[in-house]
């Protein structure tokens, strides 16, 4: 199957439009929670989360015995917010920093549950197989129950997003002003973390343990470059998540052997590039060329003010001088000559160049904007 | 037990001492999740390497897959130094990418290579003592326990030399870039030794549960000690001992022997967690706890101190002036009264010679903006403590 099929298959196989549709939803709505996260400096929690959930899943199996996917999904939402306050208590409590707290639970709790997870599978009950898609998860078993699951979740997500907006907003940028004006900033705290935590494992099935903090993470990397505005940024990063989830989908449907979630992910860090290279205000393309643009334009002002303290010591300013007078070290370029040219600063006459009355205005004006400036 | 069982335990302690000594200048450097990246990223270096010589021991694939994990480190800093994003945001988006290439690689090409996730991710200790070294024809131990013990002398012999300048670049980079230490090339090393040794220990304990070797020791010896050599030493001892207990629980609950381990490492960085002294969460909430009766009973003292007039000083009275409620109020006064520096007359209060000489020197202290003196100055004068 290539890509085109794909494209006309979408709306017509149950399948393909059942998992395109899941891994949309959740692309939008953990890039929207995403961004928290990362304007929260909260960036790599996503990924000790989606590790702590792990012995959830493995406990849940054990207590019910069944591999029904909400269920296994709660407890590893539950193991997911043990994790996140424990991390938090890592991090209040004692001097360990948030990088240890972080390295720790995940690894403990994923450590945790592969114990359990290989137990598991020792243990004498048919049922079990299939436990291990939590790893790297499974786009393909999704279900139209599934589907439905993270649409409620995600109508609830915009919901308290909306509710919560201007909170959540003033916690983000200024947590001791919130404070002060009266705000529980505990509660709100509380309410994004979860709300990251739920969004984590939702996607645990369909991206795995391993890869869901890049789909926090990539969409609001990205969203970040385009705009300094909170809204804005949410909405491209629900977007962002939204294709990334649609075109990963797409690319590893009309590959043979090639796994979801990893596609998902390298989709979403090629958008990660393109904003980091492209974007108008933030890109490294357009940052190099302003840079650029600006050592041309000191160099042309090098040029005319030197040019400038010459004209200085004659009466008449139009006096002629040599080109050859002129080197490097002024920022002297037969191209910025030739733009003085232009700018109609100078003029020239054969192998002699002389300053123009608008020249010279401009010229005795450089230093004066720059001390006014300084001022 | 066999030697087997035997030859197990001594690569896991040795996967453990190696992980433990990067780990804990990790730890100290705040570069904990660096550990973790490089954990993940090595994916495609082993898939590539493995590729190339078919061998999951081969020392290539241990380079290649090291170099990987510099080559993180390196996008981490790059990513980092266009400021597009924070330093936490550049490791989470570099590690799942490479890994994401590195899964797919495993996938593409599942059919003509003995190699899957689970394994490198995971390893599988219990099959390390199958695969042997031959040297010149004699039977000379598993391959992993040469590995990984080769990995742990080079990484003591570089600890040993360049203690001094790890020491130093760890805690004051400043000093030790004037004093001609390079700080970056310590960091450099630090990180090659933490990429070796994550590469050497994956197909024992798997590339994931060796961030728990080399964080969950340190974290644990690092609430019990500010020492950094003792800090070492029992970051070694705990990792050890993990990796023996863990092998046991293993063997009795017949599970994965890594998972095992690293779940010791979570038990035992709990109980540290809880029941450390001075750092532990039990010792640190009684501290907060007797910290606030003890500003409480200063805001008393100051209280009587400030008022001659009997009416304030009467203990109705000040059980609703200060507002605390009868408990609080209750303990703030025995306390007081424990430590003879209020004494109760027909229930007026008023401070002993003690109890004010205490005030005044503690006001004299917060004026001067030198609260920690106080802490010293509660030892002189309490008898009891809050």
């Amino acid at each position: 199957m290539d890509l085109q099929d794909y494209f006309s298959l979408v709306f017509s196989d149950y399948t393909l439009r059942t998992i395109t549709l899941g891994t949309a939803i959740l692309g939008a709505v953990t890039g929207m929670l995403g961004s928290f996260a990362v304007l929260r400096k909260q960036s790599l929690l996503g990924d000790a989360i989606s590790h702590a959930a792990l012995p959830g899943i493995a406990i849940a199996f054990l207590i019910t015995g069944a591999k029904e996917s909400n269920i296994l999904l709660l407890g590893a939402l539950i193991s997911g917010l043990i994790g996140t306050f424990w991390i938090r208590g890592i991090i209040t409590k004692t001097h360990l920093k948030s990088d240890t707290a972080l390295g720790l639970i995940l690894s403990v709790f994923f450590g945790f549950g592969m114990l359990l997870l290989t137990f598991i599978q020792k243990q004498p009950n048919a049922n079990q197989a299939g436990l291990d898609k939590y790893l790297f998860g499974q786009a393909a078993t999704l279900v139209e129950s599934d589907v439905w699951l993270m649409t409620i979740v995600t109508s609830i997500c915009l919901v308290v997003m909306l509710l919560f907006w201007k909170e959540f907003k003033l916690l983000l940028f200024d947590a001791d002003y919130t404070k002060t004006l009266g705000f529980n900033t505990k509660f709100i705290d509380i309410l994004i973390t979860s709300f990251i935590v739920l969004a984590i494992v939702l996607g645990l099935q369909t991206v795995g343990v391993v890869l869901m903090s890049a789909m926090l993470l990539a969409p609001a990397a990205a969203a970040r470059q385009w705009t300094n505005k909170l809204s804005v940024m949410v909405f491209l990063a629900a977007l962002f998540g939204a294709f990334s989830g649609v075109f990963g989908t797409a690319i590893s449907a009309s590959q043979n052997n090639l796994s979801t979630g990893p596609v998902i992910v390298l989709v979403a860090g090629v958008f990660v590039i393109i904003s980091f290279i492209f974007s108008p205000s933030r890109g490294l393309l357009f940052k190099q060329i302003r840079v650029i643009k600006n050592r041309r334009d000191l160099h042309l002002h090098k040029t005319l003010s030197f040019m400038y303290r010459i004209a200085e010591t004659h009466e008449n300013i139009s006096h002629p001088h040599a080109i050859k007078i002129l080197n490097n070290f002024h920022g002297y370029t037969r191209g910025t000559l030739q733009k003085l040219v232009d700018k109609n600063y100078v003029t020239i006459d054969g192998t002699m160049w002389s300053l123009t009355e608008e020249g010279f205005k401009t010229a005795a004006n450089l230093y004066n904007q720059l001390t006014k400036q300084n001022e | 037990m066999s030697s087997a069982q035997i030859e197990i335990q001594l690569i896991a302690s040795l996967v453990a001492i190696a992980c433990a000594i990067p780990g804990t200048f990790l730890v100290l450097r705040k570069m904990a999740m660096i550990s973790d990246a490089i954990s993940h990223s090595i994916l495609p270096g082993i898939v590539l390497g493995f590729f190339i010589t078919q061998d999951l021991n081969s020392p290539l694939l241990i380079f290649l897959a090291a170099l990987t994990g510099i080559v993180t480190v390196v996008l981490v800093e790059q990513i980092q130094k266009t400021g597009l994003v924070k330093e936490d945001t550049a490791i989470g988006l570099v590690f799942p990418a490479l890994f994401s290439i590195g899964v797919i690689l495993i996938a593409k090409n599942a059919n003509d290579v003995h190699l899957d996730v689970d394994a490198v991710l995971l390893g599988e200790l219990a099959f390390a003592p199958f695969d042997r070294m031959l040297l010149f024809g004699v039977d000379a131990g598993p391959k992993s326990l040469w590995i990984i013990g080769t990995i742990l002398i080079i990484t003591l012999i570089l600890l040993f030399m360049f203690f001094k300048e790890l020491k130093l670049s760890t805690f004051d980079s400043g000093l030790a870039a004037s004093l001609g230490f390079s700080p970056v090339v310590v960091h450099y090393g630090l990180m090659t030794v933490s990429s070796v040794t994550t590469v050497g220990a994956f197909d024992a304990v798997g590339a994931i549960l060796v961030v728990a070797l080399m964080v969950a020791p340190a974290a644990a010896a690092y609430l019990l000690t500010s020492d950094l050599k003792k800090m070492l030493l029992l970051a070694i001892l705990f990792g050890i001992f993990s990796a023996i207990s863990g092998y046991w629980v293993a063997h009795w609950l017949d599970a994965s022997i890594a998972g095992s381990i690293t779940s010791m490492l979570g038990v035992l960085f709990l109980v540290v967690y809880l029941f450390a002294p001075n750092k532990g969460l039990i010792a640190v909430i009684y501290r907060e706890k007797q910290q606030r009766i003890e500003v409480s009973l200063l805001t008393f003292l100051l209280h009587l101190k400030n008022h001659v007039e009997l009416e304030e000083r009467h203990v109705n009275h000040l059980n609703e002036h200060i507002n605390w409620q009868n408990l609080r109020s209750k303990i703030v006064l025995d306390l007081a009264l424990k430590n003879n520096m209020i004494e109760i007359d027909n229930n007026i209060v008023s401070l002993t010679e003690k109890g004010d000489l205490f005030t005044s020197q503690a006001i004299d202290y917060i004026i001067t903006n030198e609260d920690t003196q106080i802490e010293d100055m509660k030892a002189d004068f309490f008898l009891f403590r809050g």
